[in-house]
């Protein structure tokens, strides 16, 4: 247990209940994950990969146990404490990108930062240097209707990185793209990990994709099993 | 042909059957149809009451004369020479050898509204023997007709309805005399039943008329023989009158307040049907996006774009004949038979009741569907037009 | 973009939904417009009926006529500080169908007792010093196509002239504007004793008079010091104030206010409906959505805002169209109707109350889906659709 760890998971329990009957996914839960990390999370459907993905990201609570992130006990937080905190401290990108669909890629990526202080010129400057390092400047005013899929997923990057957060948070970033597709985000992935020093836990179902990763856990009936990677 | 109609059989059950998905969006396309309906019926069945009983009142078989120009009872006069002429003139009825001629006053007198306790104008009319002899199917139903001399009123069944201080056996004062109600009478639902009737000599003298009348009423002796009363009244003795036929002249003073009426509840009930057809528009183009894939599936079954057509077509007909038969139903339950009154032509109160009848439902009836048409052809042929590869495609 | 910008864009991510649900609440917004208009124009006599003017009629009824010597004792009572007398004529212009208000009044008293006519200097003494005179209207003139220094004639459907006929000849010698635009003017005046000494019934007799008390506060006391002097004689009288008067009136035309509340009622409960139910399905579609803004830090009861200002953005929109087309429909009415009902005019009283119909429409519509979406858990949200 290192103590300089951003992310420490400690005894979390959750279960969920369903038609009465208690179905746990976690039980005592313990996991480590340093600054700069870039981990793959892969398992069966079913196994609580989405789940962790949840309690890391503040979007979920749990039963019992600490989810200890840069320090803050995030499992005590309220969630306006936690809204407020996500905005932040974290970047979400979704298997089918949940971009809104009546923005323009560039106003998509502006949405985090309408919750700051930051002036119009401000925002708009975060804006271009996001889309920028995604390589989408030139389909800045485009809506997503008329992207592609791996577009779409750029513009998703963009939005998760323009607060600046440490950490991302990625469900299956490539589960909808064709290989050459997925292969592009997720050298992107990398280079935000290696260049700018996000921290990254993805989860996927592809071996191919979590090749990508530092290092690979298995998530199987609420345990873990690592698999160490060379970097 | 019968694969067609077998085709739009089955769209159209599809489609109704799966209303109950669409509930609250159909439930407020319903009412807001059913409200429209409501209102425009409360509107005609006013006209339609009131055109109603003032046209209900008057028989061809009657004349009325009229000083030239006065329009309304209350500001005709005729002296007691001129009246005596028109008695005899040809074309009036006889009985017994007199002429069936009534000469009659026309007053006004104050009651109370019940409904509001405002006071109110109410007619008094005074009439002599002969005046019962032009009033069809006149009966007293309470109590007695007023005695000869006296100062004695009946009064008309549905004034009371409406107004107090006019009950059985009340006394009531106008002006420094004092008279008694003996009586209520009936008049075939017609606009007399919102008077009271007292002895024209009595009346005459109380409002010092001397031995003038403003209006007489005669019986017509034959049918087309108004021709020659006119003639010799007008032209012949060169007396400065207006002679109608009782019915020509209610029908005229009907036609006003019923045109206004109209004129005020037709835009209205046009401009609340807009805002239902917004509403109707945008349910069933709600329905034809929530039901793409559905629609797109059977299409690429080889139903034709036409069965789509008709069924979104017939959704939205459906939807608003259900709304307009609720709406006949709450303006049923809450106006038909509503007794109620107004300002007649003499600054008089006129009773009547709102009446739903068949015409005016068919009225509301035609807006109503013409709502259901119009918000629905425009979905129906995007439905018709359904891109076929949207059944192969996943939600959104 | 801003927030604002953002709830803009929700509010049009269908275009053609957005643009019926404007459509319907700029329909209701209108018809309430319009008939507020009509309304208060109805009222306007009540409104405009000064305090200190009294009405003096015959009890039987106001068409019952009273002896001109009441005229006197009446002046003569103490609390009366002005009079005048009227009877009513029965005019109508060439078309016995177009019945106009014509009165033959004391013709002094009556320009003191109604200051709120304007009549220029001149046009006064012309009308005081010619028996003919008349004085019309402005609007009615103008409907009517009269003009100034002409002779008309004006007939009566009740009086006849006692050289034949039912015509009498006026001088039109001035128009009558009225001090604030809703103030009454479609009247028609001229001299008492012109009338008296031509018509071959009814001499020597008055229809009401009109009244001006030292005070308001006199009113019920001179009311009953009038009423009194007059008991038990051959006709009784009864004094009302103005407005009691009109009021009485317009209430024999039936209830208009509960027919206008009913309509008005009507027509926002169709709204109500209709927006309401399409904002729980707008935003029922945006579930996913949702959860989405709430992972990237929008709280909770900012989602709650956001959709507030969503709806009421709508009905605001909406509203504000109808209102203002409203106005212009009625000023088109006011101009058709002129001389009919004075007053037409969307009043700034009716635009505060549209607003806060507005503004309670949309907290109405908003509020059931803002608190659904409020209340979405986030896991929920993105696990829908």
């Amino acid at each position: 247990m290192t103590d300089n760890a951003l992310i420490q998971i400690r005894s979390v329990t959750k279960a969920y209940s369903k038609a009465k009957e208690r179905i746990g996914i976690f039980e005592d839960l313990n996991l480590d994950i340093k600054k700069g990390d870039f981990v793959a999370v892969m398992g069966p459907s079913g196994s609580g990969k989405t789940t962790l993905l949840n309690l890391v990201g503040g979007v979920d609570q749990p039963d019992a146990g600490e989810v200890v992130i840069g320090g803050k006990h995030i499992e005590k937080l309220s969630e306006g404490q936690l809204a407020k905190w996500r905005s932040g401290h974290v970047g979400f990108i979704f298997q089918f990108y949940n971009l809104m669909p009546m923005l323009s890629a560039a106003q998509n990526v502006e949405l985090p930062l309408l919750l700051t202080k930051l002036s119009r010129k401000e925002r708009a400057e975060r804006v271009a240097t996001a889309l920028s390092v995604v390589n989408l400047s030139d389909r800045a005013k485009h809506s997503p209707k008329e992207m592609s899929g791996g577009q779409m997923q750029r513009v998703a990057i963009a939005r998760a990185i323009v607060s600046d957060p440490d950490l991302l948070l990625c469900d299956e970033p490539t589960g909808d793209l064709d290989r050459e597709t997925a292969d592009e985000i997720l050298t992107m992935l990398q280079l935000l990990n290696k260049e700018l020093g996000k921290t990254i836990i993805m989860v996927t179902h592809d071996p191919a994709a979590a090749a990508y990763a530092k290092r690979v856990l298995h998530l199987d009936k609420g345990l873990f099993v690592e698999k160490e990677r060379a970097a | 042909m019968k694969s067609m109609m077998l085709q739009i059989i089955a769209v159209l059950t599809i489609n109704i059957k799966s209303l109950p998905q669409r509930f609250w969006m159909s439930t407020s396309t319903i009412g807001a149809v059913a409200l429209v309906v409501a209102v425009l019926l409360g509107f005609l069945a006013m006209a339609n009451g009131f055109q109603k009983t003032i046209s209900g009142t008057g028989s061809q078989d009657t004349a009325i004369v009229l000083r030239e120009g006065s329009q309304a009872e209350l500001n005709s006069v005729i002296s007691r020479p001129d009246q005596r002429i028109i008695e005899e003139a040809p074309g009036v009825a006889r009985q017994n050898g007199a002429p069936v001629a009534s000469g009659e006053l026309y007053v006004v007198v104050d009651g109370v509204k019940k409904a509001s306790q405002t006071e109110a104008n109410l007619p008094l009319r005074g009439v002599g023997p002969m005046g019962l002899n032009v009033r069809e199917g006149f009966k007293i139903t309470k109590g007695r007709m007023f005695a000869s001399g006296s100062n004695e009123v009946v009064a008309g069944a549905a004034l009371l309805r409406e107004f107090s201080g006019f009950e059985l056996g009340r006394t009531v004062r106008f002006g420094t005399s004092e008279w008694k109600v003996v009586g209520v009478f009936e008049a075939n639902g017609s606009i007399f039943e919102s008077e009271l009737w007292a002895d024209l000599p009595v009346v005459q003298s109380l409002f010092n008329r001397g031995s003038a009348v403003q209006v007489m009423r005669l019986g017509l002796s034959g049918q087309n023989t108004l021709e020659d009363m006119k003639s010799y009244l007008l032209e012949d003795q060169n007396l400065d009158l207006d002679i109608y036929t009782e019915q020509d002249y209610f029908a005229e003073q009907a036609s006003q307040t019923t045109n206004f009426i109209q004129y005020l509840g037709w835009p209205l009930g046009v401009a609340m049907a807009l805002g239902a057809l917004a509403g109707a528009l945008n349910t069933m183009y709600s329905s034809v996006a929530s039901r793409a894939s559905e629609i797109a599936t059977l299409r690429a079954i080889g139903f034709s774009g036409f069965s789509a057509f008709v069924g979104t077509l017939a959704e939205a007909l459906v939807l608003s004949a259900m709304g307009a038969v609720l709406g006949v139903l709450i303006a049923w339950a809450f106006f038909d038979g509503i007794s109620t009154s107004t300002l007649g032509a003499s600054f008089t109160q006129v009773v009547f009741t709102f009446e739903l009848s068949l015409d005016v439902i068919v009225q509301a009836l035609i807006l109503a569907l013409a709502i259901g048409l119009i918000g629905g052809i425009l979905p129906a042929v995007r439905a018709a037009r359904q891109n076929v590869a949207a059944a192969f495609q996943t939600a959104e | 973009m801003t927030i604002f910008g953002f709830v803009r864009k929700n509010m049009f991510r269908k275009k053609l939904r957005a643009i019926l649900m404007l459509a319907a609440t700029f329909i209701a917004f209108l018809i309430f417009g319009v008939l507020m208009a009509f309304f208060n124009a109805f009222n306007s006599g009540t409104e405009n009926a000064a305090a200190d003017r009294m009405v003096v009629v015959n009890k039987i009824n106001f068409t019952q006529t009273m002896p001109f010597a009441y005229f006197n004792r009446v002046k003569a009572i103490e609390g009366v500080e002005l009079a005048g007398h009227a009877n009513w004529f029965g005019g109508y212009y060439q078309d016995p169908k177009n019945q106009i208000p014509v009165f033959a009044v004391s013709p002094e008293e009556y320009l003191d007792l109604y200051p709120e006519w304007i009549i220029e200097d001149e046009v006064r003494d012309a009308f005081l010093s010619d028996r003919t005179a008349l004085l019309i209207g402005a609007d009615l003139a103008l409907r009517l196509g009269i003009e100034v220094g002409t002779q008309i004639p004006m007939f009566s459907n009740i009086y006849s002239h006692k050289d034949g006929g039912n015509s009498w000849s006026f001088n039109v010698v001035g128009l009558i504007e009225g001090r604030d635009k809703d103030t009454p003017t479609a009247n028609v005046i001229f001299h008492y004793d012109y009338f008296n000494e031509t018509i071959t019934f009814g001499q020597d007799n008055i229809g009401w008079m009109v009244v001006r008390t030292a005070s308001p506060d006199l009113n019920d006391v001179v009311a009953e010091r009038i009423d009194t002097q007059f008991a038990n004689s051959q006709a009784e009288t009864k004094t009302s104030s103005e407005k009691a008067f009109n009021k009485a009136f317009i209430a024999q035309l039936g209830n208009i206010t509960l027919i206008v509340g009913l309509v008005v009622g009507a027509a926002f409960l169709t709204i109500l409906m209709i927006v309401g139910n399409t904002m729980v399905m707008s935003i029922r579609e945006r579930t996913k959505e949702i959860g989405v803004l709430k992972t990237l830090g929008f709280s909770s009861p900012r989602i709650l805002r956001m959709v507030l200002a969503e709806s009421l953005l709508l009905s605001f929109v909406g509203g504000l169209l109808g209102m203002g087309v409203a106005t212009l429909i009625v000023a088109v009415m006011s101009v058709l109707l002129q001389g009919f009902i004075p007053g037409m005019a969307v009043g700034a009283d009716v635009f505060l109350q549209a607003l806060g119909i507005m503004f309670i429409l949309g907290l109405i519509t908003g509020l059931p889906p803002a608190l659904t979406a409020m209340r979405l858990p986030i896991v929920k949200a993105l696990s829908r659709g």
